[in-house]
């Protein structure tokens, strides 16, 4: 549909007017303005036309009067010529004469002298004697009307028609002395008398006759050009025929398109002659058309004036909105520093640049703040890993540019803190965290390092700009320094606290490309330190269990889990005494799609710190189980060993979940064997001991593994549940060489039956460590040279084939008999 | 203008007098306009119904001009009278007359004109002086030898009248120019006899 473009234009202009207020203001004045002057345009106008009106009806009043003055100035001053000519004593005598054509030539001569073209004698009757014309029936009339006021005071005069054409007669007495007759003079009203009457009022006269009261009026005379005459008779014989109105009558005219308005004055009572006086409204009006054009002026000037001064005025006001607009945008772009304009002013404009400054200010200062606990660490002061990361990645990408440079991270963590924290308190912790902060803060002495608290308990240290020659060396020194620094013991409100961190490096562009890998090196680094116990560690990509790789090898073993890549081997545990096979170790092997065999080394640590073993140790235990099952049906009974990592230590469902497993394939907790570390009690020793007894409780047997290595405490190994003891293969490898080796084992052996408990040597790997361990009273032994780990549907038939093979052989020592098959 | 012959009037009362048989009646006219206030200077002549009595003219008359004004303003003369219009004004007069009886006309003139103006038709003669227009008189040349002049009360007396009928005729100057005498018939009887003139005003 299309709409008129009007409806558009309002439409837009709206638009327009919505969207700015200076537009509005602007409009809002221009349009009262244009209101007031229209309407007082309009009421001037009107108040114009009303006056000139009234003026004009007032001047056609005066008019009137001016006329009947003018006629009566006129009838004076023809009487007066009159009464002289009727004195003069030739014309008394000639008049006497009895004489009728005397008389009548008498008269029309001296009716010339003075102008009169009708002269009449009459006496004292008022009876016609003579007359200069013969015609004398239309001053019939006449006569008796002057006769009536013959003796007044003042002259009175008529005007009548004759011939059509109007007169002004008077009557005078002829004395001879005393009044011996009457003399009646008719005088033609001229122009003359209507130019004067013009100039005297400045009405235009039109001097109007008719026959009788039906018929129409004639112009007898005019001021008016001839060619509107006929107008002017057409429209006083419509508006005012007829003789009963009043003796003046006011009326509107129309002439040549123009409009006049008339007084129209009866000058005869028979109605024959009438004067009209007329005026133009538009002349009277004209005057008042420069008032109007110089209204229009003002107006057209008062709205360019007050538009200006609306504009301006709208800027005035708008421009410091804009300002402030402008400033709201800088402080929502984050610019908290540049201060507003327009606080000069003592308005409400002011007071809210006022507040808005004020605003700036609270604002730049809340900024601060914020940035302060987005980058600082609160307690000690630091930066915090926020900007710790940041500065890092500043540092390496100027060092990127500079070419031959190196940034090195030193991550430290503080050993045991937690403990510290339960058995001296939090106020005290923090204290100790002050404290660790300001020895860092000492020992970062190079200009554009920085020491930063990153965690907890965690520290890093920023190395910028080093050469990359002997960066290493650098980083480790400060490390060692560090390190050396915290041999000090802390003494804060007369405690004393021994310190210790485990401190890791690492060096870009050696060992990160970008920021995040070089942090999370460094922290892998740290944990290699802390799980080894040894000091300041360099990072090394053979340790380390994090990395690009991880999150791949992470995605990859949940794939291996889910898609049956991992593989549940064996290695049979064979009882010393009787060489059968009583049980086996569960391990877990990865068939990797691409990569082959992987080693269990390659994810066993990483699934350890991701907490995924938990998964795999499930997964393990599971298949054990049904092999169990399996093998049990036909009339096999061994005693399986499946390794629990830390986590699976402080996985408070492990009960339940091993439960379930047990249920599901009926197999019971006897038939399993647990192995744990010492070290992975130790990270949380009561709940660790708390899963233990729970096993216990169940049924299943438990096993300490790696015995003698890590952190070994015979406290705390009288406290477990265990069943066995499984020496570390590092002291059974050898033993048949190495006598301290030898010796160990021997001492371990003696100390775990002291305590009731079984031995398993791990790592057995010739008869001659056999028959060591047989002397020994070992009671079980793994290792290669009985059975290397083997995948589950091989063990059944490696079982059935070992005891084939070895049921004769109960007692006798093993020696040059090779007929073992080794697997 | 014209002129009526007066009538004179017999008088009435002469017969109530004691019937003396006298001729001789006389006559007391009481002149009044029509309001009732008497007129003076009102001229009076009883003229016989028929017939015409002898007149003798009397001696010059003298209508004199002082202070610029006729004096005396009404002049009863008898047809025949001889005028004189001495003027004692330091002024000159023009005295003039259009009346049809005796139009005349005396230039400007100081002193006494040359010779007085015989008078010898009856009627009403008004005259002016032209440069003078407040100047005016009347002269009324009566044809019968009864004539009067009202007193100030508006009398008048007629006597030796003979019995007889008569026209009583009565004139005043307010009566307006060319105003014909009031008559009234009267047929007078030895004795005194009283008339009743009532004169009307000019017309307005």
């Amino acid at each position: 549909m299309k709409r008129a473009p009007i409806v558009l234009l309002a439409g837009a202009f709206r638009a327009w007017m919505h969207r700015s207020l200076g537009a509005r203001i602007v409009a809002l004045s221009l349009s009262l303005l244009l209101v007031v002057q229209v309407v007082s345009f309009v009421a001037i106008r009107n108040s114009i036309d009303h006056n000139a009106r009234a003026s004009i009806a007032d001047q056609l009043e005066v008019g009137e009067r001016v006329l009947h003055h003018v006629l009566e100035q006129n009838a004076q001053k023809l009487s007066d010529g009159a009464t002289l000519l009727a004195a003069d004593y030739g014309f008394r005598s000639a008049v006497n004469s009895d004489d009728v054509p005397t008389i009548a030539s008498v008269l029309s001569n001296h009716g010339d002298r003075i102008g009169a073209s009708v002269a009449v004698l009459l006496d004292n009757g008022f009876r016609v004697r003579a007359s200069g014309r013969p015609d004398l029936q239309p001053l019939n009339g006449v006569i008796a009307k002057l006769a009536l006021h013959a003796n007044a005071a003042r002259r009175h005069s008529e005007i009548a028609l004759i011939d059509h054409k109007p007169f002004q007669f008077v009557m005078v007495p002829m004395r001879a002395p005393v009044v011996v007759g009457w003399v009646l003079m008719g005088f033609p009203i001229d122009l003359g008398l209507l130019d004067n009457m013009r100039d005297l009022s400045s009405l235009q006269v039109s001097l109007q006759a008719r026959d009788n009261i039906r018929s129409a009026w004639k112009t007898a005379l005019s001021t008016l050009p001839p060619e509107a005459s006929p107008d002017v008779e057409r429209q006083a014989s419509a508006r005012w025929p007829d003789i009963n109105m009043s003796r003046s009558e006011a009326l509107s005219l129309s002439l040549h398109g123009s409009e006049y308005s008339a007084r129209a004055v009866l000058l005869n009572d028979e109605g024959a002659v009438s004067a009209l006086l007329m005026r133009s409204v538009d002349g009277a009006v004209a005057p008042y058309l420069h008032l109007q054009w110089g209204l229009i002026v003002l107006t057209l000037l008062s709205v360019v004036v007050i538009g200006s001064g609306s504009v301006l005025t709208a800027r005035h006001v708008t421009a410091p909105i804009h300002t402030l607009v402008a400033a709201a945008e800088r402080l929502g772009a984050g610019d908290y520093d540049t201060p507003l304009g327009g606080q000069q002013r003592r308005d409400e404009i002011g007071m809210l640049a006022h507040s808005f400054e004020r605003m700036r200010v609270s604002i730049a200062g809340h900024q601060q703040e914020i940035l302060k606990l987005a980058y600082w660490d609160s307690l000690t002061g630091l930066p915090n890993r926020t900007q710790f990361r940041n500065a890092t990645q500043d540092a390496i990408a100027a060092a990127r540019t500079r070419k031959t440079r190196s940034v090195a991270i030193v991550m430290l963590d503080l050993d045991r803190f937690k403990l510290v924290n339960d058995l001296l308190g939090y106020p005290f912790g923090d204290m100790m965290l002050k404290s660790v902060a300001e020895r860092l803060s000492q020992q970062a002495v190079r200009g554009g390092d920085l020491v930063a608290r990153l965690d907890g308990d965690e520290f890093a240290i920023l190395l910028t700009d080093l050469e990359t020659v002997g960066d290493m060396a650098l980083a480790r020194s400060v490390a060692q320094r560090i390190g050396d620094a915290f041999g000090v013991p802390l003494t804060l409100e007369e405690q004393t606290v021994d310190m210790s961190a485990s401190i890791g490096m690492a060096v870009w562009p050696h060992h990160a490309a970008d920021t995040d890998t070089l942090l999370s090196r460094a922290e892998a680094a740290m944990y290699q330190a802390k799980r080894l116990a040894q000091g300041p560690t360099m990072y090394d990509p053979a340790h380390d269990a994090t990395g690009t790789q991880t999150l791949s090898l992470l995605s990859e073993l949940r794939h291996a889990l889910a898609h049956g890549e991992l593989r549940l081997y064996l290695q049979p545990k064979l009882a010393l005494n009787t060489a059968h096979v009583v049980g086996a170790e569960a391990l877990m092997r990865w068939q990797h799609p691409q990569r082959g065999l992987v080693a269990p080394m390659d994810f066993i640590p990483f699934a350890e710190q991701t907490g995924f073993i938990r998964l795999l140790t499930l997964w393990i235990f599971e298949e054990a189980a049904r092999l169990w099952q399996v093998l049990n049906t036909t009339g096999v009974t061994l005693t399986f060993s499946v390794n629990l990592s830390t986590r699976d230590l402080l996985d408070p469902e492990l009960q339940q979940t091993f439960e379930a497993v047990l249920v599901r394939h009926a197999v019971p907790a006897e038939a399993f064997c647990l192995e744990i570390t010492e070290s992975s009690i130790m990270d949380d020793p009561q709940r660790a001991l708390a899963t233990l007894d729970r096993l216990s409780g169940m049924g299943f047997r438990l096993s300490i593994d790696d015995f003698g290595t890590g952190y070994s405490s015979l406290a705390y190994l009288k406290r477990l549940p265990v069943n066995e003891l499984k020496i570390d293969k590092s002291f059974v490898l050898n033993m048949e060489k190495d006598a301290d080796d030898a010796r160990i084992v021997r001492s371990t052996i003696d100390l775990a039956h002291g305590m009731g408990l079984m031995v398993v040597a791990e790592g057995v790997e010739n008869a001659q460590v056999w028959d060591l361990l047989r002397e020994l009273s070992c009671d079980e032994a793994q290792g290669f040279y009985m059975g290397k780990p083997m995948p589950a549907h091989e063990f059944a038939r490696w079982c059935s084939g070992w005891t084939a093979n070895h049921k004769s052989i109960n007692t006798k020592p093993f020696g040059a008999d090779s007929t073992f098959i080794l697997h | 203008m014209r002129f009526r012959t007066f009538f004179p009037m017999l008088p009435g009362c002469a017969v109530l007098v004691l019937g003396f048989g006298a001729q001789a009646a006389s006559l007391s006219v009481s002149v009044t306009d029509l309001a009732g206030h008497p007129v003076p200077d009102a001229v009076v002549m009883l003229e016989p119904a028929s017939g015409k009595l002898p007149v003798k003219p009397l001696p010059v008359v003298e209508v004199g001009q002082m202070q610029r004004q006729f004096n005396p303003r009404v002049t009863v003369i008898t047809v025949g009278t001889p005028v004189g219009f001495p003027n004692y004004d330091t002024v000159r007069h023009h005295v003039y007359s259009f009346s049809p009886i005796k139009p005349f006309e005396l230039k400007l003139y100081a002193g006494v004109p040359s010779a007085p103006l015989v008078f010898d038709k009856p009627g009403i003669a008004v005259l002016g002086c032209n440069i003078h227009d407040q100047m005016a008189a009347w002269i009324v040349v009566v044809d019968t030898p009864h004539y009067a002049r009202t007193s100030a009360e508006g009398q008048a007396r007629l006597d030796n009248i003979s019995a007889g009928a008569y026209k009583l005729r009565a004139w005043y100057a307010g009566m307006g120019h060319g105003e014909d005498p009031v008559s009234q018939a009267l047929t007078v009887a030895a004795g005194d006899m009283t008339a009743n003139m009532k004169l009307p005003d000019a017309a307005p």
